[in-house]
């Protein structure tokens, strides 16, 4: 990760003082990983961008209480994998059957993106449990040991997670994605 | 690690620059607290100590009096509504019916209506009797009716006033003006909350998934969906037709007509209550309670921050704007008053009390419309 921890520090004690380029610093910093680990988990651009966002909200809201001597990622990862786990499964008890009627979304076409056609789609099969533990390994590289104390799961069960979902992952895209 | 890790997901970019003006807005928005030692047990304890035996002196009861005092509302209210400082007719709501008032203060009862709302130009009312739907002027002359089966609610006309939506049940219908072509738009909704985007067909609403969905309900053809885990209980375009407000329990956010959002006010534990955009389109007001206190909020659409006009002990329930956008008329529920406010300074307030022996049990504020 680009920007060592010290930086971070200093970006949050600096927003802490009301320096809205600290801020910035800090958000430029972790907004890439952030939306990318709740993309990956929700598969939707809009939830991903929401979930993202209200991380950053809540570290806003926080800041004064922030403990400055905690690194910020693994609390702000925390925030979002939990979070889009959450949506994911509320996504999946209320999904929505009776719109077929409406024309196509005018929505902005999503741009041809590797992330749509390999790694996205291959998680896409997973379930939001494993999703996340795979992308809080391998896109935020946390270790087995740090993804249990951020997600609260036994040790064991982090392990199993990622076992069986990446052997599904790589049977889907062909390669090893370890 | 295989670079695929590496790639940016679909729209990160543009989703952190707008992700990016709403944390800086609600950066900027809030108050930071000084770096302090922490004496708040110490304090606790003194604080504790000092109302303990400040209470049970005499002092300390008038104390207590003047905390209950806070509850009955503005001092020098007016007894009843005489007048209203701005062009216009409000509609009020009461358990027994509804009323229209005139700018001179007169009213007219129209008894068994409820969930009445003012078509574009104040000419008629759609409001609901029974099982059916009606348009009437504000005399009572019944235009049409139509019955349906389900519990019939929230009406809203279109811009023009050619199109009513209305729910019946758990589906979302649309009828035209005139009584004519009623049908159904969707079961696929949640009950209550719809908006018209003003000069068009376009109707927002909420469906089930909580999402937002903005239709043609002439086609119909879905026009936008926007997704959103506000769990919106209100929407509400500006004038304009460029933005819509939606409001969460403890949220209000903005969004573009596409989707996009620009703009997002987190209220923390505060819950909103109730909110209007100014005729002009720049301005919210927005009504929240919290720990027993309510507070009368105002912000910008597209910017600005946020200043509280107005707080007071117990509910403030609904506010409106005058149709000029120079006054704002908060309905002080627990204080049984109505506060006609100068805005968006505040410059002036007009107390009126005694809106329950006025207008009935349960009176509440509902529409100010149209000079």
């Amino acid at each position: 990760m680009a920007g060592s921890q010290r930086d971070e520090r200093a970006w949050v004690r600096g927003a802490q003082r009301g320096s809205a380029s600290d801020l910035e610093a800090l958000f430029r910093h972790h907004w890439p990983r952030a939306y990318r680990a709740a993309y990956l988990v929700v598969h939707d651009s809009a939830a991903a961008e929401d979930i993202a966002q209200e991380a950053f909200l809540a570290a806003v809201r926080t800041l004064d209480r922030f403990d400055r001597r905690r690194p910020f990622g693994p609390w702000l990862h925390r925030i979002v994998v939990n979070r889009a786990i959450d949506w994911s499964r509320a996504r999946a008890l209320r999904r929505e059957s009776g719109e077929s009627g409406l024309a196509t979304v005018a929505a902005a076409p999503q741009p041809d993106n590797p992330h749509t056609r390999t790694l996205a789609s291959a998680l896409a099969e997973l379930s939001p449990e494993h999703r996340a533990v795979i992308v809080l390994r391998h896109l935020l590289e946390y270790t087995p040991g740090e993804i249990a104390e951020l997600t609260g799961l036994p040790r064991g069960t982090v392990n199993s997670r990622l076992r069986r979902g990446l052997d599904q992952l790589a049977e889907r895209l062909g390669e090893d994605v370890r | 690690m295989t670079r695929l890790w590496r790639e940016p997901a679909p729209g990160e970019r543009e989703a952190g620059e707008r992700s990016w003006q709403v944390v800086r807005a609600a950066f900027d928005e809030r108050v930071p607290a000084p770096y302090k030692r922490d004496w708040r047990p110490l304090v606790a304890v003194a604080v504790a100590i000092a109302v303990l035996a400040a209470a049970f002196s005499p002092p300390g009861l008038a104390v207590l009096g003047s905390i209950r005092d806070a509850v009955r509302g503005e001092k020098n209210a007016k007894p009843a509504l005489f007048s209203l400082p701005a062009q216009g007719r409000l509609l009020v709501q009461s358990e027994r019916g509804i009323w229209v008032v005139q700018r001179d203060g007169s009213k007219r009862f129209l008894g068994g209506y409820r969930d009445a709302v003012w078509s574009p130009h104040g000419l008629y009312v759609a409001g609901v009797h029974g099982n059916e739907l009606r348009a009437f002027e504000p005399s009572g002359d019944v235009h049409w009716s139509i019955g349906r089966p389900g519990r019939i609610r929230n009406p809203s006309w279109s811009f023009d006033g050619y199109r009513i939506a209305y729910f019946a049940g758990d589906a979302l219908r649309v009828v035209n003006g005139d009584g004519t072509g009623d049908r159904l738009l969707t079961r696929a909704v949640r009950p209550g909350v719809a908006a018209w985007q003003p000069s068009s067909h376009m109707l927002a609403y909420v469906n089930r998934a909580g999402d937002i969905q903005v239709v043609n309900v002439d086609l119909p053809k879905r026009f936008a969906v926007i997704r959103t885990r506000l769990d919106p209980v209100g929407l509400d375009w500006a004038p304009d037709g460029r933005s819509l407000v939606v409001f969460g329990t403890h949220t209000v956010a903005m969004f573009g007509a596409r989707g996009g959002q620009f703009r997002r006010l987190d209220r923390g534990a505060a819950q909103i209550v109730a909110a209007s955009i100014s005729p002009n389109g720049k301005s919210v007001a927005f009504v929240e309670t919290e720990r027993g206190q309510s507070s009368l909020q105002l912000t910008g659409v597209e910017a600005g921050p946020t200043h509280q006009v107005l707080k007071g002990a117990g509910a403030f329930t609904n506010v409106v704007w005058a149709p000029n956008g120079r006054w704002l008329l908060l309905d002080w529920r627990t204080a049984d008053q109505w506060l006609f406010i100068r805005a968006p300074k505040v410059k002036k307030i007009t107390p009126i009390s005694n809106i329950g022996a006025n207008f009935g049990a349960g009176a509440s504020l509902v529409g100010w419309c149209c000079p």
